[in-house]
């Protein structure tokens, strides 16, 4: 059958096409194209390539339609099991930053001044050189500690390298913008508390409700979390087919998020609160006892009494003289209220039916004159203000709607709260997952069936074959194990000792030292578990040289100053740094404001990878295209790092091996097929159709109830933590604040006030409550076009959305005399920037909510007064960067503080108008396919 | 045949991802859209509020009124397979139809000074085997295309199963000029009241 639409643009192209494209099957894109009768003679080679996206952290598998050599569409595969063919304009519009005028194709070298936006093309050789001879001087002349890298958030494709390239040449100093404002304190929380999967869908942590087959969940907690914003077409494509099932939701977000419109309750707390609306879901379910009472006995920690003076759960043997433990030395037995005696006994680890008292969770014992409470108890009256009534008035909430809520999850077969970023960018950082782990844990929503934190996979974690342990320095403890520093959470203190004898003492004295030197750790211990330093203490070393001097930076990532808090204090300390290395597929204000050199990445189109997996199946982001003398992004500085130790004689001055990252492409390209299990390159992209997607048979991938299997000490599994029980008191947290347990062990970092074990009320500490000067409190979140500082050169993106806008209460504008759309200026106690104002009834009156924006057309060719597009429409101008952090991670305030709003003018050099982003239109797409350089 | 987009809006969560494959699939210049989603709310007063989400293009009527302005016959509506369509050869770009089209759904491309719109990606649906861009990508799995008058086609079945689960749940845009809009849009009460705006 052909059915043709005949019109002035005709099928010329396609015609010409036609014998390719029926050879494989597609039918060819952009087939209305003006008629040529030159161009329907030329031969096209044309190709489906399958790949990923990288427009997000989540890489969706995707397929390219390649033309001549010239990608010409994209689209979503539609046989990836959660995004089901979904791509979304993240994705497609790389079409346009693959082939974009401003791609950085060669390496440049600044030429004017930093913030002239002058550069020189310089060959790969003299571009290493200058960045070695840049490194080795300055090393050799202040040390080690004078070298400091950065990298982006998730999604960045750096984190490992950025995290090891200090190592190698000796320095502690590592940071990005996300970490402690993003993911790290869920994800550590998840550790500590437990040693599994963390509650963060973004992240890819859940699967388990995205499950296509037999797929049990029944509600799900969105909490802080928009995944139809943040991964449009996986998650987001995911919480779609949950509700189409019927599954309940609850969203927990300020903003009436596009999850919020369909969730079954929506609870806009005000931000930075979240932390009291987490005691009063304690509350009612503690007052009115819907929580699992068996899991919360036998698998939480609950039930142990804690001593008054150390805050940690007393051991058997401490307050019975002749008990002997029946268990391991790693498997300590504790002290609980036993129901059936009233006396406190021993509480030795085993299986429920097993056990031989039956604890008390809400217990207050005096023992010898001294008075115990249990860690129930210490909970239930930290919780015992949060009424209804009460949370309702300070988090802006309804009563009633808060009740609904928590009915819902109580009475759910099963439910899950799915932690998003949000919590991470306020002073509660550790205190909301702390809250959400233990909220889902009291439950019993652990390791079952269609819940959020499940164990999956093929690793010790889900199939626990002896007694689970959980390392702590950097992922799945890998540093522990290369340079010997850490104990292993679950080991006795016996096995530690003689685990960690059997290191290199010499490459343990110099790891430690890292350890104990890097800036911020002494009150901020959590970034250990991500090898990274706390943001405000660098700034503020670079500032003052204080304790040490950080001079010459190697960045991976994006624009800094559109990611960092208090983007201008940055500005301000760039003159104090004396050489600044950045890699970016393009120029950003922060190239533009502070970069000498540039190496040139690849786009996602052109980069070999492996994506993040989509339940058991995981993917190729394949090397579709390449142009100009672009590299994969872990080889830039894989390279600097030979020609350093050329320079210096064949040695590095830092840890060995150091570095982890690939330095030629053939490495790179290496190690992809390994993952996917293919014996080659070659033969993985000659039959890609034959290894991609690499699947996990569901039997092996999908696992529960691990807790309760009996492993080869015949006790069941339990958990990776110090007791093997699920800690909803997280007592790790206490010993780290003391000596930086795990992490520095068998080196001690200096003490801080202790961490809270539970969750606790944080008010924020610019509070709207009582602000008079600054009445509106701002949070933020993301939109679907951008990810991070990423497409804002993407023309048709920023048609669709051209600027920041400001979510303003409709009512509230009205009393500011605000229209829709009047441009406003957006203040805070650190600096004022602009948007357009929306007009909204999806916040409340005393909410503001803005996207964090930059505007790279400010230093287009065509702008008469060029700025580098960080000052404009930036909201991280704005945000704050300076103390209280939270007390774990040393999280800064991007979300929850407070500005005022008044009507302004349009920044000049800003685009609105769709004709004016004609000079992003992509231009590239005459580059010549090239080479690997290395 | 009455080929056409089924929406179901209480899946669409306004991504703008239809817009922008639509945009590259068909080469639509800066400015231009053949499609756009509109936000309907949110409705009420915080906190008690809704909202939806209204993907709007062509609406493929049964009785165009675009094609009854069209003074060349450039405007026309395929009647094997139920499309309205634009024959690029015959537009003058007097733009009648984009004055008379109810839904604002058509649009002037002003380097060929034709008329434009949503052909459903005839290029490639036509022989029937594959589905609009806009379609194939849509973030929320809420886009089906195919013909209502078959009613194992996706478009035919998705309606069907709406209706089964709520019979007041199936809507057409409104038809001020007796136009006959084929598309249907799926949107429960307990999504938002549909308000029948554009």
């Amino acid at each position: 059958m052909q059915e043709t639409t005949w019109t002035r643009r005709s099928f010329v192209q396609a015609a010409a096409l036609a014998g390719a494209a029926a050879a494989i099957g597609v039918s060819m894109p952009n087939s209305f194209v003006e008629t040529d009768p030159a161009y329907a003679d030329e031969p096209v080679e044309t190709k489906v390539v399958k790949t990923s996206c990288h427009g997000c952290i989540q890489m969706c598998p995707a397929r390219a339609y390649i033309e001549n050599g010239v990608v010409v569409k994209l689209e979503g595969d539609p046989d990836a099991p959660v995004s089901r063919g979904s791509l979304c304009l993240k994705g497609l519009n790389q079409l346009h930053t693959m082939y974009s005028p401003r791609r950085v194709l060669h390496p440049l070298k600044r030429a004017g001044q930093r913030g002239e936006n002058k550069w020189e093309v310089i060959s790969w050789d003299e571009a290493l050189d200058l960045a070695a001879e840049q490194i080795t001087s300055t090393i050799d002349k202040y040390g080690p500690y004078s070298f400091f890298a950065s990298v982006g958030g998730g999604g960045s494709y750096s984190f490992m390298e950025a995290m090891t390239l200090p190592m190698a040449f000796g320095s502690p100093t590592v940071f990005e913008p996300g970490c402690a404002q993003c993911y790290l304190p869920r994800y550590a929380m998840a550790k500590y508390m437990y040693g599994g999967n963390d509650q963060s869908i973004a992240d890819n942590a859940v699967q388990e409700i995205f499950k296509v087959e037999d797929n049990k969940a029944d509600t799900v907690v969105l909490w802080g979390a928009q995944p139809s914003v943040s991964q449009t077409a996986e998650s987001g494509r995911g919480m779609a087919e949950l509700r189409a099932k019927g599954v309940k939701t609850i969203v927990v977000d300020p903003n009436f998020s596009p999850d919020a419109q369909k969730a079954d309750v929506w609870l806009p707390v005000r931000p930075g609160t979240d932390t009291g609306l987490l005691l009063c879901w304690f509350r009612y379910i503690f007052e009115n006892k819907l929580y699992n009472e068996q899991f919360t006995k036998f698998w939480t920690n609950l039930p142990f009494l804690i001593d008054p003076d150390t805050k940690l759960p007393v051991k058997a043997e401490e307050l019975f003289d002749d008990f002997v433990s029946p268990t391991p030395a790693n498997t300590p037995a504790y002290v609980c209220l036993d129901a059936s005696t009233g006396e406190p006994k021993p509480f030795v680890f085993s299986l429920p039916e097993d056990a031989e008292v039956d604890p008390e969770i809400f217990a207050t014992v005096e023992i010898d004159g001294k008075q115990y409470k249990s860690a129930g108890q210490i909970y239930k009256e930290e919780a015992d203000p949060w009424t209804l009534e009460r949370t309702a008035e300070n988090c802006w909430l309804q009563a009633d709607k808060i009740e609904e809520a928590i009915k819902l999850y109580t009475s759910a077969s099963v439910a899950g709260i799915a932690n998003g970023v949000a919590s991470d960018m306020t002073e509660s950082a550790s205190q909301v997952p702390l809250g959400c782990m233990g909220l889902d844990a009291i439950m019993g929503y652990v390791d079952i069936p269609g819940c959020t934190m499940t164990q999956y996979g093929t690793g010790v974690v889900a199939n626990p074959v002896s007694r689970p342990v959980t390392y702590h320095n950097g992922f799945d403890g890998m540093f522990s194990d290369m340079y010997g520093c850490g104990a292993v959470v679950g080991l006795s203190d016996e096995e530690n000792a003689e685990r960690i004898a059997s290191f290199d003492p010499a490459v343990q004295e110099q790891f430690g030292g890292l350890l104990l030197d890097r800036l911020g750790m002494k009150d901020h211990k959590g970034l250990y578990t991500w090898c990274h330093s706390h943001i405000p203490t660098v700034r503020e070393a670079i500032a003052t040289g204080e304790p040490f001097k950080p001079r010459v930076w190697f960045d991976m990532s994006g624009n800094k100053l559109a990611m960092l808090g208090n983007a201008k204090s940055w500005y301000e300390v760039f003159p104090e740094i004396d050489f600044i290395i950045g890699q970016y597929p393009m120029l950003t204000s922060f190239h533009v404001e502070a970069a000498d050199l540039v190496f040139p990445v690849r786009e996602w189109l052109e980069e070999p990878m492996v994506n993040m997996t989509q339940l058991n199946t995981q993917w190729l982001q394949n090397e579709c295209v390449h142009i100009g003398e672009t590299v994969s992004h872990s080889i830039p500085a894989a390279q600097v790092i030979e020609r350093c130790k050329e320079k210096w004689g064949g040695t590095m001055p830092g840890l060995v091996p150091g570095y982890i990252g690939s330095a030629t492409e053939a490495e790179v390209k290496a190690s992809v097929a390994a993952t996917l299990q293919a014996p080659g390159w070659d033969e993985l992209v000659a039959n890609t159709d034959k290894y991609v997607p690499y699947v996990i048979p569901p039997e092996d991938y999908w696992h529960y109830k691990q807790y309760e299997t009996i492993v080869d000490d015949g006790l069941p599994a339990g958990f990776g933590t110090e007791s093997r029980k699920f800690e909803v008191y997280c007592t790790l947290l206490l010993k780290m604040a003391r000596t930086g347990y795990p992490f520095c062990y068998p080196f001690e970092q200096e003490a801080c006030e202790d961490y809270s074990p539970i969750c606790t009320y944080i008010e924020p500490a610019e509070s709207p409550l009582d602000d008079d000067e600054y009445p509106f409190v701002l949070t933020s979140g993301r939109v679907p076009y951008f990810h991070h500082g990423t497409m804002r050169h993407a023309a048709f993106a920023r048609e669709l959305f051209p600027t920041a806008e400001i979510r303003i209460n409709t009512r509230t504008a009205a009393e500011l005399g605000i229209e829709h759309m009047d441009w406003v200026k957006v203040s805070s106690r650190r600096g004022e920037v602009h948007a357009r104002a929306y007009l909204t009834e999806g916040v409340a009156p005393r909410t503001v909510w803005m996207e964090r924006f930059w505007n790279p057309e400010c230093y287009d060719e065509s702008q008469p007064n060029k700025t580098a597009g960080w000052r404009e429409c930036n909201v991280n101008v704005l945000t704050k960067n300076d103390a209280p952090f939270n007390e774990v991670f040393g999280s800064y305030t991007n979300r929850g503080f407070t500005v005022k709003i008044e009507k302004s003018e349009k920044p000049s050099n800003v685009w609105v108008e769709p004709h004016e982003f004609e000079p992003f239109m992509p231009t590239l797409q005459g580059e010549p396919q090239t080479k690997d350089v290395f | 045949m009455k080929r056409c987009l089924v929406i179901d809006l209480d899946r669409c969560s306004g991504c703008d991802s239809c817009v922008v494959a639509c945009k590259h699939e068909n080469g639509i210049d800066l400015g231009n859209y053949w499609n756009r989603v509109v936000a309907v709310g949110p409705t009420g007063t915080f906190s008690d509020i809704e909202q939806y989400w209204l993907p709007v293009q062509c609406q493929q009527c049964e009785n165009p009124q675009c094609v009854h302005v069209c003074p060349t016959g450039a405007s026309y509506r395929d009647e094997k397979t139920g499309i309205v369509l634009v024959d690029k050869d015959k537009c003058i770009g007097c733009q009648y139809c984009m004055m008379a089209c109810p839904y604002g759904v058509r649009v002037l491309n002003e380097k060929t000074k034709v008329v434009e719109k949503c052909t459903l990606c005839s290029h490639l649906t036509a022989d029937g085997s594959g589905v609009p861009a806009c379609v194939h990508n849509c973030c929320c799995g809420a886009r089906y295309y195919g013909d209502l008058d078959d009613p194992e086609s996706d478009a035919s079945k998705a309606v069907a199963a709406a209706l089964a689960k709520d019979s007041e749940s199936v809507h057409h845009l409104p038809d001020p000029g007796d136009s006959h809009p084929a598309t249907v849009y799926i949107l429960s009460k307990k999504t938002a009241e549909w308000k029948g705006l554009v």
